[in-house]
């Protein structure tokens, strides 16, 4: 029963997670029609910037609970910086080429940014634990577990919402939907294509970012996190149909379920069991588990 | 008023239109036939944007449009019906109609629905439905009041009758002569040349993506 309480706690954790930095892939690709093959270095910039800005504010002595609103503002800040830069410097000058061409870039872009963490950041992991330490542990059915944990299910949550918000009660979020649906028609229809994909992938840069600066206090930021994040949140959008954002929140639930299932009882198997739930879902909905309604033809 | 001056479109290598020319004027219908395949649903897909012109000129309102993406065309006020309606499926019916407001920021949105609405009290009803609810003939008349919220000043209609059931077709046709009289000129691409004769002031016959020399002759008019 415990352990059964604990995996289902320790999903929750890895799906928040693992929502924050799929969404926003899922998003870029539904209007942008781009694969971010170098998503997961926002993520890292996200991290490595709040890590290194949490070690100096603990290190000055300043009000502790600030520190939470310093991973925000680093997050917020990476996104806003790195997001119009990337789609404005690269991206934009791809849209109409080849997907083969897309990804080649988009993977150059995932190595250069790999070097250039190094190059600000160093190789030296940094370890900011100190916002995750402040807030101690809860009891969840009886087991002491840490609250930073379900803190970072609350940031989820609130992304979350926020994000179906915006999707659904705002004119632009309208758009993003027409946009993702039928790109062809939404631009006859006067969507402003570049202002949107913009838009779309500032968005999809902060949520990783914010991924990433909310993660740092719980790991070791160090290379080879966008990595690990990446090949996890590729999985999650394939499940849930590239281009959904509810799909993605469905299969960050799923492939945290399945990691926590597995680590708990056959860690060895871990990324085994999310790819076989990936392979799995692929063989019964090829289009992913919220492929788009289809229209009826008559 | 529209003008194609002998544009060329070539897909994948192949030439698809081979120096057509045009006019659409304001206030009239101008028709586009040809079979299928001839070339009707390039020319107007030219006109939107949505596939290059290699060569020629496509002027409207003393601008040139090839020179402008396919967002900015539409906010010059031309509507554009896809043959196959090309409705947005997780949008109701009357979000479908305000998209293009949406995406242009377009003053008395909210009027110039209520007016569609009048126009096309047909598609008020269907108003709060989803795409997915509606029948074939119904999605046709909501691709043409989303058009028409755009269209302004031209529509550009790709076999707007096609698949419509003989009382639907002739509301159709009712639907275009008004909006033909609000001044807004209609380019109206049709496989079946009687289904336009009955309405069109100008007829261009087009094959093989050329249109004919001297095809263009009066249909409602004769």
């Amino acid at each position: 029963m415990e352990t059964l309480v604990i995996i289902l706690i320790d999903g929750l954790v890895y799906a928040s997670w693992l929502f924050l930095i799929a969404v926003g892939l899922t998003l870029i690709y539904g209007v942008l029609r781009i694969l971010n093959l170098a998503h997961g270095s926002l993520y890292a910039l996200g991290a490595y910037a709040a890590a290194s800005l949490v070690i100096r504010y603990f290190d000055r002595g300043l009000w502790p609970p600030g520190s939470y609103f310093l991973m925000l503002g680093a997050a917020v800040a990476v996104g806003l910086l790195a997001g119009p830069f990337i789609e404005r410097g690269l991206l934009r000058r791809i849209y109409n080429r080849d997907p083969v061409y897309q990804l080649l870039a988009t993977y150059s872009l995932f190595l250069i940014l790999e070097d250039f963490i190094k190059l600000v950041w160093g190789v030296n992991p940094y370890f900011a634990y100190k916002p995750a330490w402040l807030l101690g542990q809860v009891w969840l059915g009886g087991i002491p577990y840490p609250a930073y944990s379900v803190l970072l299910i609350g940031v989820a949550l609130l992304a979350g919402g926020g994000l179906w918000f915006f999707i659904r009660r705002t004119r632009t979020g309208r758009l993003v939907v027409a946009m993702i649906y039928d790109p062809e028609i939404s631009m006859a229809l006067g969507v402003n294509v570049p202002r949107l994909s913009l838009l779309t992938f500032t968005l999809g840069a902060i949520l990783a970012a914010l991924g990433g600066a909310f993660t740092a206090p719980t790991l070791s930021v160090a290379p080879g996190i966008s990595v690990e994040v990446i090949v996890l949140a590729f999985a999650v959008v394939v499940i849930g149909g590239l281009g959904s954002p509810e799909g993605s929140a469905i299969g960050a639930l799923l492939v945290g379920l399945v990691r926590a299932l597995m680590v708990h009882q056959r860690p060895e198997l871990e990324l085994f069991a999310i790819y076989l739930v990936m392979a799995l879902v692929l063989l019964i909905r090829p289009q992913g588990l919220f492929a788009r309604e289809e229209v009826r033809r008559v | 008023m529209l003008t194609l001056e002998r544009i060329s479109v070539q897909l994948k290598g192949f030439p698809i239109l081979r120096g057509v020319s045009l006019e659409a004027p304001s206030g009239r219908i101008t028709g586009l036939v040809g079979r299928n395949g001839a070339g009707k649903t390039t020319t107007l897909r030219a006109i939107v944007g949505l596939v290059p012109v290699q060569s020629g000129t496509v002027r409207f309102a003393d601008q040139d449009l090839t020179a402008l993406a396919a967002y900015q065309r539409a906010s010059l006020g031309i509507g554009y019906m896809p043959e196959d309606r090309r409705l947005i499926g997780p949008l109701t019916v009357e979000e479908n109609l305000l998209l293009p407001a949406w995406a242009m920021n377009l003053p008395g949105a909210s009027e110039r629905l209520r007016w569609i609405y009048r126009l096309m009290p047909e598609v008020q009803e269907l108003a709060g439905r989803r795409v997915a609810q509606l029948s074939g003939g119904q999605q046709k008349l909501v691709a043409l009041a989303r058009a028409v919220m755009v269209g302004s000043r031209l529509l550009l209609l790709d076999e707007p009758f096609e698949g419509l059931a003989p009382a639907l077709a002739f509301r159709m046709g009712e639907i275009l002569q008004a909006l033909r009289s609000e001044g807004i000129g209609v380019l109206l691409a049709e496989s079946d040349l009687r289904r336009v004769s009955a309405l069109a002031e100008q007829i261009y016959t087009i094959e093989r993506g050329e249109v004919m020399p001297g095809s263009a002759f009066n249909g409602g008019l004769e």
